[in-house]
């Protein structure tokens, strides 16, 4: 394996480590407006603990108040609002699901997101799969459907996007 | 986006680190079986995980994967004479076996048992399919060995190559569960290359540029199924297998070969990317041994008597604009394994992931960092075996199928995504 070149092309000049000092450092800017929907009873539970972290722009909600057509979203602390209100101006929604009861909001939501624009991700919590229909009411509207038994997920998720 | 430190952890490789103790817990590839193609050739340098070794072939053809550097005086082995069940070190002629034992030290009397107290480090290199393997972590806990379809399905029906990947083997393989890009970066080779195009299933990849994913824990890692619109009332979905920690699968095209990776650290800044294709049910033909051969499909055309790509950073990878202009390659890069590396190794050695803007399509990226972070951490603070390790993980499959847009790819595919010996590949 040869490794030393006396005369670097210009690709492998600018790949080295030494010239990754040069690369333009500038803080990097929470680039989305989200919402947090969570759709039932345990995933609202597992919202309450992600909004007790410090996110720049995401707000978190619980959606048993939506219904095919529009319907309220609730803040956690119980505070209602139009699902409408609530979406508009967001560019990223999260539903977060860990069983089927919330089936009509995620499809509510998923046809609200997709309509405007909104990129939707589920975060769909659970051992087994309990949310099935969940899941199905969601596959048309989401981006991306994250089935997965560790809640750290929906944390990850979130970082990662720099909500 | 990934903080500064937790980039550190799931980069580095070297031992004592976590991800190096995790990287230790499984069987990789250590080279091709064919870099030791008989008794008593010469030995090959090898460098995995950062530690420096060389690998031998004895009288007996016996493997031996041993500390590259002689426990005398610290020669390099690599000049070593590989005679009598033994390699030799040409400075002073002491002599080690497979198992990195001392077998002789000719300035020591004839009755002397001075060498029985030098023994290299040494690790077991044993041949499965194309592959020499080799398993870096402690004796006491050697898994049985790997199970992969590719490398035990009959010599006729399988093709390995590998090369050098001048980057963190974590941006490489990032690429294998990154399903999105082959939209754009490989949209010439869907149309052109001899190993992918003429299936129905490019069709949907270059009709539907917007992919929808959804991404699931499996025994050994991940499965990532990537959706694109088929035909009226149905999805045509791309299932993409991850085995802890690095093994990958491309979902098949048609009746074309199954082809996939694994990525294997050499030190914190280089990896070697394996490619393999292979069918489950038919012998390759020589038409798709030599595409294989010529750099086709997942695979690279290398420098004559080295696994480094003839296009290669230091020739800026013989970047062809005309091309890019029209048409033939979406980068100007020509060949698939080349457009990724590319652009993998144009990060820098080691990306700086705390200045990523991802996007929800980058789940499968963000939940397999996460499981390799826990499973690094399970094991360092409680000693808890990976995913990946029991070989009964590493009979998955990847599939291409077309479903009713109401079914799950999960509920679907159980079938399709588990090796049945015998029956192809799922494939469209």
């Amino acid at each position: 394996m040869t490794t030393a070149t006396l005369h670097l092309s210009e690709s492998a000049r600018a790949a080295s480590a030494s010239e990754s000092r040069f690369r333009i450092d500038v803080p990097i800017a929470p680039a989305r407006a989200a919402r947090v929907v969570a759709l039932d009873e345990r995933a609202a539970s597992v919202a309450r603990r992600l909004a007790e972290r410090p996110w720049a722009h995401a707000r978190f909600y619980t959606g048993g108040g939506v219904r095919d057509g529009g319907g309220l979203l609730h803040e956690l602390d119980g505070a209602a609002a139009p699902l409408d209100e609530v979406l508009t101006g967001s560019d990223v929604v999260v539903v977060l699901a860990t069983e089927d009861g919330g089936r009509a909001a995620a499809a509510a939501i998923g046809r609200f997101c997709s309509r405007h624009g909104i990129t939707t991700a589920g975060v769909v919590l659970g051992d087994g799969f309990e949310a099935d229909d969940a899941v199905a009411a969601l596959r048309p509207y989401a981006r991306v459907l994250l089935l997965s038994a560790d809640e750290s997920d929906a944390f990850e998720l979130l970082t990662a996007l720099r909500v | 986006m990934l903080r500064k430190e937790l980039n550190e952890l799931l980069t580095r490789t070297g031992p004592g680190t976590p991800m190096g103790e995790l990287f230790r817990q499984y069987w990789i590839p250590a080279l091709l079986a064919e870099e030791l193609p008989e008794n008593d050739c010469p030995p090959v340098r090898v460098k995995l995980l950062s530690e420096r070794m060389v690998a031998f072939r004895d009288s007996e053809g016996r493997y031996g994967l041993i500390d590259e550097f002689c426990a005398h005086r610290g020669a390099s082995l690599w000049f070593g004479r590989n005679e009598g069940s033994g390699l030799r070190c040409p400075y002073h002629g002491w002599k080690y076996d497979v198992t990195g034992q001392c077998v002789e030290v000719p300035s020591e009397a004839d009755n002397s048992s001075f060498c029985e107290n030098v023994q290299l480090t040494s690790y077991p290199l044993v041949k499965i399919g194309d592959v020499l393997w080799t398993y870096m972590g402690d004796a006491a806990t050697r898994p049985l060995l790997p199970e992969f379809e590719w490398v035990h399905v009959p010599p006729e029906q399988t093709y390995t190559s590998k090369r050098w990947q001048q980057c963190n083997w974590l941006q490489a393989f990032e690429g294998g569960i990154d399903s999105s890009h082959v939209t754009f970066l490989h949209s010439g080779g869907l149309k052109n290359d001899p190993l992918f195009k003429g299936a129905k299933g490019n069709e949907y990849n270059l009709n539907d540029t917007k992919p929808f994913f959804e991404v699931a824990d499996s025994d050994g890692g991940l499965f990532v199924g990537a959706r694109r619109n088929a035909e009226e009332g149905k999805y045509y979905w791309r299932i993409t297998p991850w085995v802890m920690p690095a093994f990958t699968m491309v979902p098949p095209r048609g009746d074309h070969p199954v082809h996939g990776h694994f990525w294997v650290p050499i030190d914190d800044e280089n990896c070697w990317t394996y490619s393999f294709d292979y069918h489950p049910v038919r012998a390759l033909t020589e038409a798709e041994r030599q595409a294989m051969i010529d750099g086709h499909g997942v695979h690279s055309k290398n420098i004559p008597g080295t696994y480094r790509p003839v296009a290669n950073m230091d020739n800026d990878y013989l970047i062809d604009r005309e091309a890019q202009k029209r048409g033939e390659t979406y980068s100007g890069v020509a060949g698939i394994a080349m457009q990724d590396a590319s652009l993998q190794e144009s990060m820098g050695p080691i990306v700086d992931r705390s200045r990523e803007r991802l996007v929800p399509a980058d789940s499968g990226i963000i939940k397999a960092r996460q499981k390799l972070r826990k499973a690094a951490i399970a094991l360092r603070d409680e000693g808890v075996t990976p995913p990946g390790v029991d070989p009964a993980h590493h009979r998955v499959r990847s599939a291409a199928v077309v479903l009713p847009q109401a079914e799950s790819f999960l509920d679907s595919c159980r079938d399709a995504v588990k090796v049945t010996p015998g029956v192809p590949q799922a494939s469209v």
